[in-house]
């Protein structure tokens, strides 16, 4: 230790530049004081706290934004970088940490938890992920990393009673560690090549040193990429993603499948685009197969599942096939398409594991696509909402979802990359058969609600009939009024119908507010976009 | 005479090797455990020759960072299999089949 | 290299002498096994039961809390080795950081992760509604067999 000698220079360290950081650090201590000192009370006061939070956090967000303006600086001795990229994720993760309190309070209430583990956690990892988006280090990266798995690997398994959940918490923990492993070699070699794990000294070095063939550094980056190839669960390092999604719980897929995926595309603009620009060439062609890998992987593995759950995770894998294609141009628009993208997609799919977590019942346990049909008659406004989001995720016109398509698929057409934007739109069109079977069913179908016997008799395909659609569905005809359903079937469904069929205070507002900006923002798109413009107009 | 860096960098990258392999190939989810603590301990080996060898402290730093976080990783992962095995017989990776893949 | 080579002399010392002791052995040595033998202990009790392999959560839990805290104090030592330099800065980083290690462990005590001995609450392990009629099983006429 006898570098340093001398007087030490104290950082200076200006927090409010790190204050959505500090407010979803210090919220959950708060929450776990404040738990370890009062006994009573239900899940309502955390999810109370944790919107609060949120709304907090999302305003330093945007305070940053409007503060820093067209001048980034570094803070915290070059380990954070406050720039717009920065405070838009900051901002998304913001937003995911309120909707995910949200569910999580219906979860809570449906599964007879009382306790602030779970938005506390969530918070943690949302912190993590705003370190990740707003490293100026690559350590930095590593920890925000870390913070948001290890806090997600306890969410995972946060169903107790259900043992799919910590089986998806083993699978989740071990590809976890990993890559995390693989990433942070990644980092060493890095450092090794090139002197430093800041990403603007790293930059800098590049820039005014020839790096022929440095074979260390290569594989610095190709682990870097490997490590948040994991992350954002591109092929072929998606296998755990689908049993992870389908064991935890919704709310935590939900928000698992939200940040954890823009977190580690935040990264990868991070490392590659800032530290590693001058090393385009070398990156480019790699995540132009991940890209394609994960489009068409994704696509086609969408259709064949039967669980929904299942299904979704698969089609965020093609998702993140479409974010890799933005990252894979390399350009500003490419950049704003990532940007645009991951807010799009962020809000899509929370909503659609909203629903998810709505129609799964007690233990998340009724997820096959028979358990979806007539969900509209049953709940118009949810199979609405579900509607909605299923054809922005499909990329259907007047939806965020097309316009973040159409954003992508120009920025590879700009780039030259003809082929990627062909894949990438043949992988919409096969997701898109996906979205609308699913749309089909919530409407298409209809329950039978013929008074001549009981119902799951006249179904076409009876072996699709679970044992909870069922009973659901006699109860559901019930309340209209319009048949007379056998006594003895009323009885025996009364306690699953009044756990199913209750659409939870907190899934409603996500619903709605989901639904809405995904057609508001898709009818009037200047807002949304101009600001994923002007948070990565500057590089 | 000393021994070069690059003989402890190989020898980071073998271990590094031994721990991602044995993460892959055991089913044993303790031993794996074990395997993600050598791929991490490999990495710190790397940072500390490359910290020597650039003759900057910053590497050793972050050594520090790295065990903390390997040990955080470590008991979470141990609560999750305690959590799992109290309804368990067995700590294999080959009995979880609920979910398929 | 010189300097290593008293290490690489021993090494291959020990290794040739444990090589030898064993062949040696082998080869010397007159080989009639019984079953008393080949047990683990040639004397004592004979083992009849199997060592509990299992260990009560507990003793993880314990475990666990201890590797978190005890790894914690690693910070604690390049802060003290430029402590005066740090001042008052210093003091505060270090007060926030165990100010949240301390919230974390209120927790862990509140949730009573820490309460060693037996349980508090224990549970009547026969309910006081129990009856002959319900505890005993008849037996059908002529008994177990039937």
């Amino acid at each position: 230790m006898a570098v340093i000698a001398g007087a030490l220079a104290i950082p200076h360290i200006s927090y409010i530049s790190i204050l959505p950081e500090l407010i979803a650090m210090g919220a959950p201590m708060v929450m776990l004081l404040w738990s370890a000192t009062t006994r009573s009370g239900g899940p309502g006061r955390w999810t109370a706290f944790t919107v609060v939070a949120s709304v907090a956090a999302f305003l330093a967000s945007v305070e940053i934004w409007v503060k820093v303006g067209t001048h980034p600086y570094t803070a915290v001795a070059g380990a954070i970088l406050v720039d717009r990229f920065s405070a838009f994720l900051s901002g998304i993760f913001a937003v995911a940490m309120g909707l995910f309190a949200l569910l999580a309070h219906d979860w809570a209430v449906r599964e007879d938890e009382s306790g602030p583990e779970l938005p506390a956690l969530g918070m943690l990892s949302a912190s993590g992920a705003m370190l990740m988006a707003a490293a100026g280090d690559l350590v930095v990266v590593f920890l925000g990393l870390e913070i948001m798995s290890i806090a997600l690997y306890v969410m995972a398994a946060m169903n107790r009673r259900r043992l799919a959940s910590g089986e998806a918490a083993l699978k989740y923990f071990v590809l976890g560690a990993f890559s995390s492993a693989i990433f942070l070699y990644g980092i060493a070699l890095t450092y090794g090549a090139t002197g430093t794990t800041n990403i603007a000294r790293i930059a800098s070095y590049l820039a005014s040193n020839v790096v022929v063939s440095n074979g260390v550094l290569l594989a610095g980056m190709a682990m870097l990429i490997v490590g948040l190839g994991f992350k954002v669960a591109a092929v072929p390092f998606h296998t755990w993603s689908p049993d992870v999604y389908q064991g935890s719980p919704s709310p935590v897929t939900a928000f698992m499948s939200a940040v954890a995926k823009a977190a580690g595309f935040a990264a990868l603009v991070r490392v590659l685009m800032e530290a590693m620009g001058t090393l385009r060439l070398d990156w480019q062609p790699a995540i132009y197969v991940l890209a394609v890998l994960s489009l068409v992987v994704g696509g086609i593995l969408t259709v064949v599942q039967r669980d929904v759950k299942r299904m979704l995770a698969y089609s965020s894998i093609s998702h993140a096939g479409f974010v890799l294609a933005a990252l894979q141009s390399a350009s500003a628009a490419g950049r704003s398409a990532l940007a645009y993208y991951v807010a799009a997609y962020t809000l899509m799919i929370i909503g659609s594991f909203a629903v998810a977590g709505h129609v799964g019942g007690p233990g998340d346990r009724s997820q096959d696509l028979s358990s979806y049909r007539g969900l509209s008659s049953r709940h118009p406004a949810v199979g609405f909402a579900f509607t909605i989001l299923l054809l922005g995720q499909a990329g259907a016109p007047f939806t965020t979802g097309f316009l973040a398509k159409f954003y992508v698929v120009s920025a590879a057409v700009g780039n030259g990359s003809y082929t990627l934007a062909v894949v990438a739109m043949l992988s919409a069109v096969v997701t898109a058969f996906f979205y609308l079977r699913i749309v089909l069913g919530l409407y298409g179908s209809e329950e039978p609600s013929t008074p001549e016997g009981p119902p799951g008799v006249l179904e076409p395909q009876p072996a699709l009939v679970g044992s909870v659609g069922e009973p659901q569905a006699s109860h559901g005809a019930e309340e209209r009024g319009s048949v007379v359903v056998p006594e003895v079937l009323v009885a025996a469904s009364a306690t699953q119908v009044i756990e199913v069929s209750e659409v939870g205070a907190g899934t409603s507002v996500v619903l709605a507010l989901c639904a809405a900006a995904t057609v508001v923002l898709g009818v009037w798109p200047s807002p949304l976009l101009d600001l994923a413009k002007a948070a990565t107009i500057i590089f | 005479m000393t021994i070069p860096g690059s003989w402890y960098l190989t020898l980071a990258a073998v271990l590094f090797g031994i721990g991602g392999l044995g993460l892959l190939v055991r089913r044993n989810v303790l031993v794996m455990f074990m395997c993600v603590e050598l791929m991490l301990n490999a990495v710190n080996l790397t940072f500390v020759t490359y910290a020597r060898m650039l003759h900057d402290v910053g590497g050793q730093a972050l050594v520090f960072f790295v065990l903390v976080v390997a040990a955080a990783e470590v008991v979470v992962g141990l609560g999750v299999i305690v959590g799992l095995f109290r309804r368990r017989p067995d700590a294999t990776a080959d009995d979880f089949h609920i979910l398929k893949g | 290299m010189e300097q290593y080579l008293g290490v690489f002399v021993l090494i291959v010392l020990g290794a040739l002498f444990a090589a030898l002791s064993f062949t040696a052995s082998r080869l010397l040595g007159p080989s009639k096994p019984t079953v008393a033998k080949r047990a683990p202990y040639e004397c004592g009790i004979v083992p009849n039961l199997e060592p509990v392999q299992r260990f009560p959560v507990r003793f993880y839990l314990v475990a666990m809390i201890f590797i978190i805290f005890d790894i914690e104090v690693v910070f604690l030592y390049p802060w003290a080795v430029i402590y005066s330099q740090l001042r008052l800065f210093g003091l505060a980083e270090m007060v926030v950081f165990a100010a949240a290690v301390v919230v974390a462990f209120a927790y862990l005590v509140s949730n009573g992760a820490l309460d060693w001995g037996p349980r508090k609450r224990i549970q009547p392990t026969v309910s006081y509604e129990r009856t002959a009629e319900t505890t005993l099983r008849r037996l059908p006429p002529g008994g177990r067999a039937a």
